[in-house]
C-alpha cells in the first residue's frame, strides 16, 4: 500500500498529515472499488455463462449480480452530504475540520447502509463487497481519528456534527428499490469526501511542511 | 375523492351524461328492481384487491369496473351475491392484475333478475397515485414476492410534465401498455428466479427520474423429512433436509420455522436444519413458512427408539500385548452407563483392517483378540442402543496403538541341485504377518549322516539362499531359522534331493496355458509329506531364480500362476515327492509359460554354391533367445522389396537348404526360425551367382563360332543349288553376236595381248590412257574375242564384275576403284567395246560421271565434239578436286531416269554404235588375271 511505502523510509518519521493524505487516498480507492462491486456486471456475465452452463442438467443457481443497473442508470438528487455544518473554510486547517465533519457524516450513513444491509440479508454473506465494506469502515474511523489527531493540535475546526440515526427517513424510502438507490448514493458520497479528504490533506500537510522548513531557516 | 383535473372533470361529465340517459332509453323494462344502495369500494392495495358491499334486495348483479381515467373497462360481470343475513350487506371481492394505486379505479353495480335489470347505481371511485395532488414518480407493486413462474403486472407513473421512456424488468426492455395520463404498465409472464436481491424493475422518463420497484421471485418451502432423535436420553434434537432452495436471501422472505408451536431458533438464527427441545414429545410438527407458502412436517417417535449416542470419550489402550490389548474409554453422558448398547471398533492396519461388535450394558472396555504382534494399530469406536438400534453413534476419535513383537514363523525352505555335488538351499521372505516383527537374519545349519550338528551359519535378512557342496556321497540335511528381537523361529528341514540331469530323464515338453503351466502327475505312494513343485529356468546356472511349491499329498496337480513366470523364457518344472528323507523326482517338463518370437536369428547363416545350386546352412539361435520352442525355418529370397517364400523347413533339426536352377546372377536369401509365436527377424546372405569356365568358353566363343559356320554352309549350299539363278542374276549368258563371214581367224594386229605385268602397268599409270594412241597388246585368252570384236568372252566383263563385287564385299580395293572413277571419262573415251557393253557395270563410271557433269551421255560425248565436255570436265574436275575420293553412293544412286534404267537392266549387254568406244584401250580395265575364287564360283567355272 501507498502509506505502508512512505511509512517504510528510512531515517526519517513521516508527519501525521502526510500519513492521512496517503490514508485518505487508499480509502478513496477502496471506496471506488465498493461501488464497483456494488454495480458490477462482472458477476452478471459469469453467473449467465454459468447458467447457460448448467442450463441442460440443472437449474440455474441464483443469480451473484448487484445492482448492475446503476452503471446505466445512474440516479441524480441531491446531495446526502452537504457542508452546512460549518462555515465556508478560510484556512486548510479549517478546510480540514470540515471535509472531517463530513467524513464523519459519511460514516454515519455507511453505519447505516452496514445495519440495513446486514439486516436484509443476514451475516452469511461474505464476499468481496462485504469484505471491502468491512474495511471502508475501519479505515474511515481511522481517518477520523487521524484527521481529528490533526485539528487538536491546534487548527480547530467545526464542531462535530450530531450522531446520525439509522431510521428510515435517513433511508429516504422503506422500499427495497430505494435502498438501493440511497446505498449509490452513500457510495458515492464517500467517494467524493474521500477525494476531497485526500486533496484537502495533501494540502494541509504541504503547507504544514513549507511552515517548517522556513522556520528552520530562520 | 374528488377529481380535480380538467381532463378528468370532462371525461366524467361525459360519462354521467351518457349514464343518465340510458335509463331514460330504457324505462319501460327496468322500472320494478331497485338500485343497489350504498356501493362502497374498500381497497387492499398489497393484495391488489378491491371490495365492493352494498344493501338490495336483490341477489343478481351486473359489476362494472372501470380505468377511471380512460374509462377502460377492466370488469363487465354478472355476479351472484347474497347478502349477509346479519349486516344485511352484499359484498364481493375483485382481484386486481394491476396494483390499484397504479391509476384511478371506478366501479358501479346494478340488480338483476331473470328479464329486467335495474338502473346503475352512481359510480364510485378510489383514486390511484397518479392524481394531480401526486405529483412524484412511482412505481407499483414494491417488494411484492412471488412464485416462479407467475405472471406480474408492473406500473410506472411518470412526474407531472415528464414524459416516459421505457420500462426494464431485470436487463430486459418491456413493451409499456398507458393505462392514463401518467401511467404505464408492463405485464411480464412466467418469472424466473430472482437474485440475491431480487428483480429490479425500473422506469426511466425524459427527466431522468429513476423510478424503480424490486421484486422478489421464487419458491415457497421444499423441507421434508422430520426426524427426531435424542442424544442424551431426555432431551430431543429434530433435524429435516432442506429441499428445494427458495431463492429469497433477504431476511424478510426467507423461511421461518417452528417446531411444535416453537420458534426454532437454530434454523431462523443460524440457518441450520435443526431444532431442539429440553423435553422429549412423543410427536413433533415443524412448520416451514415463506410468503409463498407454509409445509408442515411431523414425526412421532418412543425416547427409546430413537436413541443416538454420543461418541466415546478419553478411550485408552491398557495390557498392549504381541496378539491382544485392552481398551477402554467413558462416556460423557451418565445416563449412558445403563443403556443396554453395542459397540464397533474398527481397526484399521496394513492389510489388518477388521470390524468387531461388542455389547453389554453400559459398555465402557473390551479386549481385543487375535491382533497380530508388531503391528500399528489405528481404531475408532462408535456405539448405539442395542435394543430397538436406531443409528451408530458418533464415532471417537482415531486412537493408535503397537503390539509387541513375537518369534517369527517357520520358513518355507527348498533346495535345488544344480550338480550332483552342489546345491543352494532356498528359503522364502517371510511376510509381515509371519515375520511378527522386523527380522534380524537367518541361521542356516546342515548336518549329514557322517557328521552331525554343524555350526550354524548367521545370515543378514536380506539373503533368502544358501550354497550346498556334498563333499561325499550321503545326503545333507539342511535347517534354517529366521531370528527376529522376539526370537528364533522353529527350523525348517530340507534334505538333498539327487542331482537329475535333463539328459538323464525324458522330459516332457510343457505347453503354457494362459501364461501359467497346468501340471497333474501320478499320485506316488512314498509321497507321505506331499509333493513339491520346483520350477527353474532351463539352463541356469549359479545363483538361479529357483521358486517352489508344496502341495499337500492329496493333490496330484498345480498351477504355476503367470506371476513367477517370465514369458519367453524356458522353464523345468520338477515334482517330487517329500518324505521324511530326501525329496525324490518324480516327473520334469521343459516349457515356455507364452512362448515369444526369438529374439535373435539364425547364426552362421553362410551360402555355398555348387553350380548353379545353391547350399545354405546356419545354426540355431541360443536357448536364451530362441523364447520359444523352434519349429522350423523358412527360407526367402529377398527381392527389392518383398521376400518371396522358397522353402518351410518344418523340422528344426534340418539346418541348411539347397535352392536349385539358379541362373546367373545376385542373390539375397533370408532365413528365420520360427516358433509359435511367429518368425524372428531373419538372417540374410548375398551371393553372386557366376558361370563355369567351360561354360564360359562355349557360351563365348565356340558358339559363336559354330553359328557363323553354319551360316556360311547354308549359304554356300543354298548358292550351290541355286546356282543357276544366281548366275542368271549376278553373270547373265551374254548371246554371242552373229557377224556374217570368218571371224574366226585372229588377226594380225589384234592378236597381241599384254601380258599381265602390262595389264597392271597400266592400271597403275592411268596417265598414260588419255595420251595413249594406238592398239595396245591384250591378253591371249581375250585374243579369240578381241579379235571378233563383237563377241564377248565372260573374261572381258571382269573389271565390272570386279567394281561390283568391290562394292558389295567393301574390301580394300578402293584405291582402284577410285582410279577408275576419277578416269571414268577418260576410261569412256578410251574404253573397249567390252567396257561400254555392260550398262549396269558402266553405271557406276557413268554417274560418278553424272555427278559432275549432270548424267552419262557416252555417245553426245562423242557427237558434241570435244569442246563441250571440256567445259564439263573442267567443271567435273574442279568439283573432284574438292571431293576427291571414292563415293559409292554416289555411283549407286542414280539420279537420273537414265541410270534408273540402267539399274534395272544390270548385267544386261548393250548394243552401243559408236565405234569410238571399240578401241581395244578397254584392255586397261581389264580385270586382273588373278581373279578370285568367287568370281569362279560365279560364272559356275569349277
Amino acid at each position: 500500500m501507498e502509506g505502508a511505502a512512505h511509512s517504510d523510509t528510512p531515517g526519517t518519521e513521516r508527519p501525521a498529515a502526510d500519513r492521512a493524505a496517503a490514508l485518505a487516498r487508499l480509502l478513496h480507492r477502496d471506496c471506488t472499488r465498493l461501488l464497483e462491486l456494488y454495480v458490477s456486471t462482472t458477476a452478471v456475465i459469469h453467473a449467465s455463462v454459468t447458467t447457460l452452463l448448467l442450463s441442460i442438467t440443472a437449474p440455474p443457481p441464483p443469480q451473484k449480480e448487484r445492482e448492475s443497473f446503476l452503471s446505466q442508470h445512474a440516479p441524480g438528487g441531491e446531495r446526502l452530504v452537504t457542508l452546512a455544518l460549518c462555515p465556508e473554510a478560510l484556512s486548510t486547517g479549517e478546510q480540514v475540520g470540515h471535509v472531517r465533519s463530513a467524513l464523519r457524516r459519511c460514516m454515519g450513513l455507511l453505519e447505516c447502509l452496514i445495519v440495513r444491509e446486514v439486516e436484509e440479508m443476514g451475516e452469511e454473506l461474505e464476499g468481496e463487497y462485504e469484505s471491502l465494506r468491512k474495511t471502508v469502515r475501519d479505515r474511515l474511523g481511522h481517518l477520523l481519528h487521524s484527521t481529528g489527531a490533526l485539528l487538536e493540535e491546534g487548527e480547530g475546526g467545526c464542531p462535530p456534527s450530531p450522531p446520525l440515526q439509522c431510521t428510515e427517513d435517513e433511508v429516504e424510502a422503506s422500499g427495497s428499490f430505494a435502498a438501493k438507490i440511497w446505498t449509490y448514493r452513500v457510495l458515492q458520497e464517500l467517494i467524493h469526501w474521500t477525494d476531497s479528504a485526500s486533496q484537502t490533506l495533501h494540502l494541509f500537510h504541504s503547507e504544514k511542511h513549507g511552515q517548517q522548513q522556513q522556520q528552520q531557516l530562520l | 375523492h374528488i377529481l380535480v383535473s380538467p381532463h378528468t372533470c370532462f371525461l366524467l361529465f361525459v360519462f354521467l351524461l351518457v349514464m343518465s340517459l340510458l335509463p331514460l332509453c330504457n324505462v319501460t323494462g327496468v322500472g320494478e328492481l331497485p338500485v343497489p344502495r350504498g356501493l362502497t369500494l374498500s381497497p387492499d392495495f398489497p393484495a391488489q384487491t378491491l371490495s365492493l358491499t352494498w344493501q338490495s334486495d336483490s341477489s343478481l348483479f351486473d359489476l362494472e369496473i372501470f380505468h377511471t381515467e380512460l374509462m377502460n373497462v377492466v370488469l363487465n360481470e354478472t355476479v351472484a351475491v347474497k347478502a349477509d343475513p346479519v349486516t344485511g350487506l352484499h359484498s364481493w371481492t375483485w382481484h386486481s392484475p394491476l396494483p390499484l394505486e397504479c391509476t384511478s379505479h371506478s366501479a358501479r353495480i346494478r340488480a338483476r333478475n331473470q328479464q329486467s335489470v335495474s338502473q346503475w347505481n352512481p359510480l364510485q371511485t378510489i383514486p390511484g397515485s397518479d392524481i394531480p395532488e401526486k405529483s412524484e414518480s412511482f412505481m407499483f407493486p414494491q417488494d411484492k414476492v412471488v412464485p416462479v413462474g407467475s405472471n406480474m403486472t408492473f406500473c410506472c407513473i411518470v412526474k407531472e410534465k415528464d414524459d416516459f421512456i421505457e420500462m426494464m424488468y431485470g436487463r430486459q426492455e418491456m413493451s409499456a401498455t398507458r393505462l392514463s395520463r401518467r401511467t404505464y404498465a408492463i405485464t411480464v409472464t412466467n418469472q424466473p428466479a430472482s437474485g440475491n436481491t431480487g428483480t429490479n424493475v425500473i422506469c426511466c422518463s425524459q427527466r431522468l427520474t429513476l423510478t424503480g420497484a424490486v421484486v422478489f421471485v421464487g419458491y415457497p418451502p421444499g423441507d421434508e423429512g422430520l426426524v427426531c432423535e435424542t442424544r442424551d436420553l431426555a432431551s430431543a434434537e429434530c433435524s429435516w433436509k432442506k429441499g428445494r432452495d427458495t431463492r429469497f436471501r433477504m431476511k424478510r422472505s426467507r423461511t421461518k420455522y417452528t417446531l411444535n408451536g416453537r420458534d426454532c431458533l437454530e434454523a431462523n438464527e443460524r440457518r441450520t436444519w435443526w431444532c431442539s427441545s429440553k423435553v422429549w414429545e412423543e410427536s413433533w410438527t415443524l412448520v416451514a413458512r415463506n410468503p409463498l407458502g407454509t409445509v408442515q412436517l411431523t414425526d412421532s417417535a418412543q425416547l427409546t427408539d430413537r436413541v443416538h449416542l454420543l461418541a466415546p470419550v478419553n478411550v485408552t489402550a491398557v495390557e498392549v500385548e504381541a496378539w491382544s490389548a485392552t481398551l477402554q474409554w467413558s462416556w460423557s453422558v451418565a445416563a449412558y452407563k445403563k443403556l443396554e448398547m453395542v459397540c464397533q471398533l474398527q481397526l484399521f492396519a496394513h492389510e489388518l483392517s477388521s470390524t468387531r461388535n461388542y455389547s453389554g450394558p453400559g459398555l465402557s472396555s473390551v479386549v481385543l483378540e487375535s491382533l497380530w504382534p508388531d503391528v500399528d494399530y489405528t481404531m475408532t469406536l462408535r456405539c448405539g442402543s442395542k435394543h430397538s438400534f436406531w443409528k451408530w453413534g458418533n464415532e471417537s476419535a482415531p486412537y493408535r496403538i503397537h503390539t509387541k513383537m513375537d518369534r517369527p514363523d517357520a520358513l518355507d525352505v527348498w533346495i535345488w541341485m544344480d550338480s550332483s555335488n552342489t546345491g543352494r538351499v532356498f528359503w522364502k521372505p517371510l511376510s509381515v504377518r509371519k515375520s511378527h516383527g522386523a527380522l534380524a537374519g537367518y541361521e542356516v545349519s546342515q548336518s549329514s549322516a557322517e557328521e552331525d550338528g554343524r555350526t550354524p551359519v548367521s545370515l543378514p535378512p536380506g539373503n533368502f539362499s544358501y550354497p550346498i557342496i556334498l563333499n561325499n556321497s550321503s545326503d545333507i540335511t539342511v535347517a534354517v531359522a529366521a531370528r527376529n528381537p522376539a526370537g528364533l523361529s522353529q527350523p525348517s528341514t530340507v534334505t538333498t534331493p539327487a542331482y537329475r540331469a535333463d539328459s538323464q530323464l525324458s522330459v516332457s515338453e510343457l505347453l503354457g496355458t494362459n501364461g501359467s503351466f497346468v501340471l497333474s502327475w501320478q499320485p506316488n505312494v512314498n509321497a507321505s509329506s506331499g509333493y513339491a513343485v520346483e520350477w527353474v529356468p532351463t539352463g541356469c546356472s549359479g545363483l538361479c531364480p529357483v521358486d517352489w511349491k508344496k502341495v499337500p499329498e492329496s493333490d496330484c496337480s498345480f498351477t504355476v500362476n503367470s506371476d513367477s513366470l517370465v514369458a519367453g523364457v524356458r522353464y523345468t518344472v520338477s515334482v517330487y515327492s517329500l518324505s521324511t528323507g530326501a525329496p525324490t523326482l518324480l516327473q520334469r517338463w521343459q516349457g515356455y509359460s507364452q512362448e515369444m518370437i526369438p529374439s535373435q536369428s539364425v547364426s552362421k547363416l553362410s551360402p555355398s554354391q555348387t553350380g548353379s545350386d545353391v547350399l545354405l546352412s546356419w545354426k540355431a539361435t541360443a536357448m536364451e533367445h530362441q523364447r520359444g520352442f523352434i519349429r522350423g525355418y523358412t527360407v526367402y529370397l529377398a527381392n527389392a522389396a518383398h521376400l518371396d517364400l522358397i522353402a518351410n523347413i518344418s523340422d528344426p533339426e534340418v539346418q541348411s537348404y539347397r535352392v536349385k536352377g539358379l541362373s546367373p546372377s545376385f542373390y539375397k536369401f533370408v532365413v528365420k526360425a520360427y516358433t509359435s509365436a511367429g518368425e524372428d527377424a531373419g538372417s540374410t546372405v548375398d551371393i553372386k551367382i557366376e558361370m563355369d569356365t567351360a561354360d564360359m568358353l562355349f557360351v563365348g566363343i565356340l558358339v559363336p563360332l559354330g553359328i557363323m559356320f553354319c551360316c556360311l554352309i547354308l549359304i554356300s549350299i543354298c548358292c550351290y543349288k541355286k546356282r543357276e539363278w544366281v548366275k542368271k542374276a549376278f553373270y547373265p549368258e551374254i548371246p554371242g553376236p552373229k557377224v556374217p563371214g570368218d571371224w574366226s581367224s585372229p588377226q594380225g594386229p589384234l592378236d597381241v595381248k599384254p601380258s599381265p605385268h602390262s595389264l597392271v602397268h597400266i592400271v597403275e599409270n592411268p596417265e598414260r590412257d588419255f595420251t595413249k594412241e594406238g592398239l595396245f597388246p591384250v591378253p591371249e585368252e581375250e585374243e579369240e574375242s578381241e579379235n571378233d570384236n563383237i563377241e564377248v568372252d565372260t573374261d572381258s566383263d571382269e573389271p565390272a564384275l570386279l567394281r561390283y563385287y568391290n562394292h558389295v564385299v567393301g574390301d580394300g580395293s578402293h584405291s582402284n576403284q577410285v582410279s577408275d572413277s576419277s578416269g571414268s571419262s577418260t576410261a569412256s573415251v578410251g574404253s573397249t567395246q567390252t567396257e561400254i557393253t555392260y550398262a549396269g557395270i558402266q553405271s557406276p563410271t557413268s554417274s560418278q560421271g553424272a555427278c559432275g557433269g549432270g548424267g552419262y551421255r557416252p555417245q553426245m560425248q562423242s557427237v558434241a565434239g570435244p569442246a563441250e565436255p571440256q567445259i564439263e570436265f573442267e567443271a567435273d574436275f574442279q568439283d573432284d578436286g574438292l571431293n576427291t575420293g571414292y563415293k559409292p553412293q554416289c555411283s549407286w544412286q542414280l539420279d537420273s531416269p537414265e541410270a534408273e534404267n540402267f539399274s534395272g537392266s544390270l548385267g544386261s549387254p548393250t548394243s552401243v554404235t559408236s565405234s569410238q568406244f571399240l578401241i581395244p584401250e578397254s584392255s586397261e580395265e581389264q580385270p586382273q588375271p588373278s581373279n578370285t575364287w568367287f568370281h569362279n564360283f560365279l560364272s559356275g567355272k569349277s
